[in-house]
This record gives C-alpha cells, sequence and structure tokens, in this order.
C-alpha cells in the first residue's frame, strides 16, 4: 500500500471537518496528487454534496461492505480534477452501525492501493462512526475553532488518537482576527498551548464559504476566493514543506510558529 | 466485577492482575453455578492475558452456563498510558493483539445483533462477514404512501409506488413497476428496477438528485421556470432518460401485464 | 455472596440476569404521573447551536417563572455546564445517577442566576453507550414529575447518543443554520423522529444581508424541504461566540438581541401568540393540493 492515510475529525460537529476534507483533497489534487475522499458519515452523509457530485452517486461504502458492487464501481471521480480526485460516498439511508471497523479499515487499505492519499471525512462526536473513522487511518488531522466547547472536544479526540498511536495535527478554523486583537476571541496559540498539538493550518472565518459549500465548488476552484491559497498552503506543508504562517493580524504566535519551524 | 448492561453481562477483570480476578469470578460461579446461567457476558480486561488464561476463562464461563460475547479493553491502572504518549504494539502479546485488534467493532456489531435478535452470535475474535443486502419484499401491485418521505427513508416494491406528499433529497425510491409522486420528487427514484424499460417516472414537480429507469441512470439536471408536471422514461434508444410535460399521470400497468 | 436485590435490567433480546442496584431505575418501572414537559433539542449536522439553544431556552423559560431542568445527553463530549457558566460546580452527573452513586438531587446543580433554573451535567469520560435507553427514559420520567420544562440537549450525529436523548421525549427542537448540508441533515433527523413527537424548527445563523446577495439560503428555502411549524429564526450575532466562551447565555442579556430573540422562542413555547419576523411556513404541494391530502408528516 502506497497511499497516506489520514482521518480528519474534531470531536465537535459543525467546525468544519467536511470543508476541510473535501477543500484539502481538492488542492491536493490540483497539485498533481491522486486523493481519494471517503465519507465516514453514515446516514449523514454530506461529502458528496460539499464536492458537488451528490448527482452521480451510484453505490456506496455500505453496498461496497455488502459486497454489491466492487471498490472502483463505488468511487465518483471529481472530473473537474482530472483524474486526481474521486469520493467513496457514504449510504444515506443506512446507520454507522451497517460497518465494522474491521471492514472499514479494510476498504481503506484497498482504496490505499489505487491513490497517493486517502482523506477520511470522520463523523462528529466519539461514537461508532468515529471509531470506524480512525480504524483506517495512519494520521490525523484534528479541526477545532477558536471556542471553548470545540477545544475542549478536540482535546478528547486528541486523547482518543493518541491512544491508537494516531500521528496528528491541528487544523485552526473560522479564525477571527479582528475579534482576537480585542481579546473577544481566543488566539491561536491559545489554542495550540491548551491542545499541545503541532498546528498545520489556520483558516480565516469567511462566511461567503457556505455559499462553496452549497454549490459544491471547492475553493482552489474559485480565483475570487481567497481561501483556496490557504488550503494549498496546507496541502504543501503536509507533503513537508515549511510555510510559514500569515500573520492573521493578532501579532506573537507569527514569531512563535516561525521558532517552531526552525526547531523542525 | 459483574455488571449487568442492556445488552448483558460486563465482567470487569481490570484493575488488577488477571490471575486474581479469574479466580475471584470462579469462585463466584462457583458458589451460585446457575446465577448466570444463559446470559451473555463481555469481559472487560485489564492485564493482556495469554492464550492459556483466556482458555481457562472460557472454560470456567461455559461451565456456568455463560455465553461469551468478546473481550476489550486494556485499563489504563494496569498498563498506564501517560497522557499524550502513543502505546507501543510490543506491548501485547499475540493473543492479546488479536482481541485489542476489533473488540470496539466486534462488540458493537454483536450488540447491534442482540438488538436485531439474532441470539446466536459468531466468535467474536474474527472479522464479521458482510451482511447480504435485504430482499425487496414482495408487495402489494401499487405501493401507497401518504405523505413526505423524509432524507434517509427509502421504500422498495416489486409493482408501482404511488407517493402523495414529496420525496426529499436523500430519500429513495425503488420500484419494480412506475413510480408517481403527487408532490415533489427531489430524491432518487429508481423505476423498472428489475429491468423494466417501460417504466415511469411521473412528478409534480421533478427535480430529482438522480433517477434511474431499469440499468440507465441520469444526474438530475438543473431546472429553471415554474415546474410542471413532468414524466421521465428511457428515450427510443434506450440510453437516455427524456423528459416530457406530462398532462397527467401514467395509467399504471397492471403487474400481470408488465411481467 | 450476599444476597442482592434484584431489578428487572431492560433489554431487547437474550434473558438477562436481573440485578440490583439502588433507586431511581426501580421507579422507572412505574407508571409516572406526567407533569412537565420533555422537549429535546436536536440537529444532525454539529455546530448549529443545539447547546446554545438548550441554555438559552432555558434560562428565558426560568425566567418566565418556570421550573426548568437542562439535560446534557451527550456524554463524553458534554458543553452544556460550559455554555452556562456551570463546569466549576458540577460535582456529579447521569451516570452517576443511574448508576445509584448519588441521588438525582445531589446531582443538578441549580444556576445562581435564575433561581428555577437547573442543570444535569453529562459525563466527560464515559461514552455514550454506558447509558441503556430505558435508563434514560426512566430519569427523565421522573424528572417531568418535578419540573414544568425538561430540555435535553441531544448529541450531534443520530447514532447511539442520539437515540437516547429522544427516547423520552414528547416535543423536539430542530435546530437548523442556513446551508444545504444542515438542512439535509435536519430533514434525516426529523424522519427518525417519528410521528410520536412534535416537532418545530428553529433557523439558527441567519445573515439577511448574504441572503438578499442570494449567497445564503433563506428562511423560506430552509422550510420549503422540512415544512415544520416555525419557532424562530435566530441570526448570526458574534455576541453569542463570546458569551459562550465567557458562560454567560445570551438570554441573560437584556441588550442583546440574539437574547430577546431567544426570549422571544420562550414565550411562544409557553404558549404566547408572539409574533414572529417570518412566522408563516411556506405552503408545501401537500398543502397545495389542499386538505385532503392531509397533513405534512
Amino acid at each position: 500500500m502506497t497511499a497516506r492515510r489520514i482521518v480528519v475529525t474534531s470531536g465537535k460537529g459543525g467546525v468544519g471537518k467536511t470543508t476541510t476534507t473535501a477543500n484539502l483533497g481538492a488542492a491536493l489534487a490540483q497539485r498533481g496528487k491522486r486523493v481519494i475522499l471517503v465519507d465516514a458519515d453514515i446516514g449523514l452523509r454530506n461529502l458528496d454534496l460539499v464536492l458537488g457530485v451528490e448527482k452521480r452517486i451510484v453505490f456506496d461504502l455500505v453496498e461496497v461492505v455488502e459486497g454489491r458492487c466492487q471498490l472502483r464501481q463505488a468511487l465518483v471521480r471529481d472530473k473537474r480534477f482530472g483524474e486526481n480526485l474521486a469520493i467513496l460516498p457514504a449510504a444515506q439511508t443506512r446507520e454507522k452501525t451497517a460497518v465494522t471497523e474491521l471492514q472499514f479499515a479494510e476498504v481503506v487499505t484497498g482504496l490505499g492501493d489505487m491513490c497517493d492519499y486517502v482523506l477520511i471525512d470522520s463523523p462528529a462526536g466519539i461514537e461508532h462512526g468515529f471509531r470506524n473513522a480512525i480504524a483506517g487511518a495512519a494520521e490525523a488531522l484534528v479541526v477545532t475553532t477558536p471556542e471553548v466547547s470545540a477545544i475542549r472536544d478536540a482535546d478528547r479526540v486528541i486523547g482518543k488518537l493518541q491512544e491508537r498511536g494516531l500521528p496528528m495535527r491541528l487544523i485552526v478554523n473560522r479564525v477571527r482576527p479582528e475579534m482576537v486583537r480585542t481579546g473577544e476571541m481566543m488566539s491561536v496559540d491559545d489554542v495550540c498551548d491548551i491542545l499541545s498539538a503541532e498546528l498545520v493550518g489556520i483558516v480565516p472565518d469567511d462566511p461567503e464559504v457556505i455559499d462553496t459549500t452549497n454549490r459544491g465548488v471547492p475553493l482552489v476552484l474559485d480565483p475570487a476566493q481567497r481561501l483556496g491559497a490557504i488550503y494549498i498552503k496546507i496541502a504543501r506543508r503536509l507533503e513537508g514543506e515549511m510555510i510559514p504562517f500569515t500573520q492573521l493580524g493578532a501579532g506573537g504566535f507569527f514569531g512563535r510558529i516561525f521558532e517552531a519551524l526552525r526547531a523542525g | 466485577m459483574i455488571r449487568a448492561k442492556a445488552g448483558g453481562l460486563e465482567i470487569i477483570f481490570s484493575g488488577r492482575p488477571f490471575t486474581d480476578a479469574y479466580l475471584e469470578l470462579r469462585e463466584r460461579l462457583e458458589g451460585a453455578p446457575d446465577f448466570y446461567r444463559g446470559s451473555n457476558a463481555t469481559v472487560v480486561l485489564g492485564e493482556a492475558p495469554s492464550a492459556d488464561e483466556l482458555h481457562r476463562l472460557a472454560s470456567t464461563l461455559s461451565g456456568a452456563g455463560i455465553e461469551w460475547d468478546g473481550a476489550y479493553g486494556l485499563d489504563s491502572t494496569v498498563a498506564p498510558l501517560p497522557k499524550r504518549t502513543p502505546r507501543t504494539e510490543a506491548e501485547l502479546s499475540d493473543s492479546a493483539r488479536s482481541l485489542v485488534a476489533d473488540f470496539e467493532g466486534a462488540r458493537k456489531d454483536l450488540a447491534g445483533r442482540r438488538q436485531r435478535g439474532e441470539r446466536r452470535s459468531p466468535p467474536p475474535l474474527i472479522a464479521v462477514a458482510p451482511r447480504p443486502a435485504p430482499p425487496v419484499e414482495p408487495a402489494s401491485a401499487v405501493l401507497y404512501h401518504r405523505g413526505t418521505l423524509r432524507g434517509g427513508q427509502s421504500l422498495a416494491n416489486v409493482g408501482h409506488i404511488v407517493i402523495v406528499g414529496d420525496v426529499n433529497p436523500g430519500a429513495e425510491l425503488v420500484a419494480g413497476g412506475d413510480i408517481v409522486v403527487f408532490g415533489a420528487l427531489r430524491g432518487v427514484a429508481h423505476a423498472g428496477a428489475q429491468g423494466d424499460r417501460s417504466a415511469r417516472v411521473y412528478a409534480l414537480v421533478l427535480e430529482p438528485t438522480q433517477l434511474r429507469i431499469a440499468t440507465t441512470i441520469a444526474a438530475g439536471a438543473e431546472r429553471t421556470g415554474a415546474p410542471v408536471p413532468e414524466e421521465a422514461f428511457l428515450a427510443e434508444a434506450g440510453d437516455r432518460i427524456a423528459i416530457a410535460p406530462a398532462g397527467h399521470p401514467p395509467h399504471l400497468k397492471s403487474t400481470a401485464e408488465q411481467l | 455472596m450476599e444476597t442482592q436485590r434484584v431489578v428487572s435490567v431492560p433489554s431487547e433480546a437474550a434473558p438477562q440476569l436481573e440485578i440490583h442496584a439502588p433507586s431511581a431505575p426501580v421507579e422507572s418501572q412505574k407508571k409516572p404521573k406526567a407533569r412537565g414537559r420533555t422537549i429535546v433539542v436536536t440537529s444532525g449536522k454539529g455546530g448549529v447551536g443545539k447547546t446554545t439553544t438548550t441554555a438559552n431556552l432555558g434560562i428565558a423559560l426560568a425566567s418566565r417563572g418556570a421550573k426548568v431542568v437542562l439535560v446534557d445527553a451527550d456524554v463524553g463530549l458534554r458543553n452544556l455546564d460550559l455554555v452556562l457558566g456551570l463546569e466549576s460546580r458540577v460535582r456529579y452527573h447521569v451516570l452517576d445517577v443511574l448508576e445509584g452513586k448519588v441521588s438525582l438531587a445531589d446531582a443538578l446543580v441549580r444556576d445562581k442566576r435564575v433561581q428555577t433554573l437547573y442543570l444535569l451535567a453529562a459525563a466527560q469520560d464515559r461514552e455514550k453507550d454506558d447509558i441503556a435507553t430505558d435508563a434514560m427514559i426512566g430519569l427523565i420520567e421522573q424528572l417531568r414529575g418535578e419540573f414544568d420544562y425538561v430540555l435535553i440537549d441531544s448529541p450531534a450525529g443520530i447514532e447511539m447518543g442520539f437515540k437516547n436523548a429522544i427516547a423520552a421525549a414528547d416535543e423536539a427542537i430542530v435546530v437548523c443554520t442556513p446551508e444545504v448540508a444542515a438542512v439535509r441533515d435536519v430533514d434525516r433527523v426529523v424522519g427518525l423522529l417519528g410521528n410520536r413527537i412534535t416537532v418545530q424548527l428553529v433557523v439558527n445563523r441567519i445573515r439577511p444581508a448574504l441572503v438578499r446577495k442570494g449567497k445564503m439560503l433563506s428562511v423560506d428555502d430552509v422550510n420549503a424541504i422540512l415544512r415544520l411549524p416555525l419557532l424562530g429564526v435566530l441570526g448570526d450575532a458574534p455576541d453569542v461566540i463570546i458569551a459562550t466562551n465567557r458562560g454567560e447565555p445570551v438570554a441573560l442579556d437584556d441588550a442583546s438581541e440574539t437574547g430577546a430573540a431567544y426570549r422571544a422562542i420562550a414565550a411562544r413555547i409557553a404558549g404566547e401568540d408572539v409574533a414572529a419576523p417570518q412566522a408563516a411556513e411556506p405552503e408545501g404541494l401537500l398543502d397545495k393540493l389542499g386538505s385532503f391530502f392531509g397533513g405534512r408528516r
């Protein structure tokens, strides 16, 4: 198996796991990597929506596991990225218990033979769906927002990832620099301190992102979206490049992160 | 050390060495040999046991009439995990490693089976075989449903399906015959699912995510303008699904005609 | 071996061992005298404002004089105590009560700002499967005997935690944000709530400016799919995030617009006829075909 298998998770719902998975996958694909996205949120599938491929789903993860189709048949290719981006959709009419951890892990292993990256979109929570999602992964990206409840949940999830020996890195989503400046929102520094996690991305809040997910347009495809560039940077950091974080006007953390990068 | 839970007994071995726990369990069971007879149990392990110890546990449990569903857990008090350090595989013996690998999945799967009334559980340590797809129930010629079909719900019928209400995105209809929706069809509709290429899909508002007729699949197209009642059917060549305004719903052929 | 009293352990399947546990579970088997309203706040999608809504509605209802208890059903990922600013006062949680370690009265945390508001916190270090559905039902039934409102904060998703949260509820408030994914998830949840539970909708985080620009779904767009009675519409003000981080729900703040909106929703729940900005739900096709075809569920 050649692919890197990364689960995108958070604990708290609604912090941007699916948006991150879709956009990061698109960014990697745009850079020439072969990427397969897996939606582990059986019963509440949204990854296909966000990627805009909902109408072309024929088979899903559960049908693969139940042997009603081949793995390849279930993949839906996003034609905007040539051969580089595909998704294995979740089932909508089933429940998460339709798939065991072992079965999920086997599916991800199978996908790993077909691409460079498998990104697994985890459901919210730490129940069966979450356990399935991490079962197939070798690394994790934890997404959080700078809010106490999100951080508390991320902390719980990080603990669970550690138990499984999964190396993880952090993406802080929906940062509002003006609120950080006035002290009404935690800084990225604070978040990293509390979670003791290595940072791989800082994504500012942008209310127009919802529109792009509604329309199924990955940010990297829309030149009007500056956030696309940020996901490209995250993709490059995943590939091992050392890219400094853009100062978001919160002062202080830029120097600190640079420090960390220099340390390796 | 023995707790009752919704799905059965939980026998807690964690928090101390296996031998101590095992001896206590054996004593309890010998003291009241039929008290737990007929129950199912899962064991929460602390220390990783050897194959031999597991064997003895299994026979003690079966001697007391307890069906052993599975084992899980590694208690942090016995094998302490510093909060942020990954646990290495090397700590486990071979038999314990295979136990740990899918304990969560197996446990949930078994709980699920029990809930569905399947009493007998397969041995817990092996990968679970996939369930075969449930067959479409032979039903009346027309399945008639009143009300909105919500996302995640699905209806299947060997004959026709008639919905009085909307079919929301995420909902699914599968019919051997025709599909008629007196409402908005926004989900996935599959007519002629058993191969009938003359099957049709009718809706007051035809805005499906996807349409399937026999073996042909079409993604829903963007619609503009005020909706009118429409019908979808296989075009002449049979490789496209065509849509045309429909004055009235289709005459539903009797199943005798169709088959 | 000591002799032990036996209480029937609820189960769906195998012959069950009867085990003893003191207090609550025994009562759960008796037919309760219904008193308070049991309302679950849920959504399917995470992060749309379930917990914030539960907290604020609880405060608003209690401020009107009702005796309210908030139950956090998000075992393992509890946040209701945080949002209320009560986390430092939580000593015991739901599982402590269900396992008989402590009485219900001891576990309830009383809010010092609004005297008739109580919190029953979730366990942080446990799993949702640790609670049996029947035990949850028994607990809620016990609570409704003592409170005017039992508000249950559901976890995200539709797994065991969600199922336990809705099991004892007669009513549901589904919270939806104006995005397609949220609408789809709420629709799924409504389908799962079944016919037993009365459902009403709260649309959260509407930004009228974006709606006008066509960059955000309108309430009508949302309800064109969901077709639920609309309980209220909330905007997307930054004061809510600040309030959450500080543990001071906006419903306590007379100057907050969002707080006022929550208070209006509470009034509506209590049966008052409060004018809403977008009161009417759009006519579904079922309605257009006439009442002949029946209700919207």
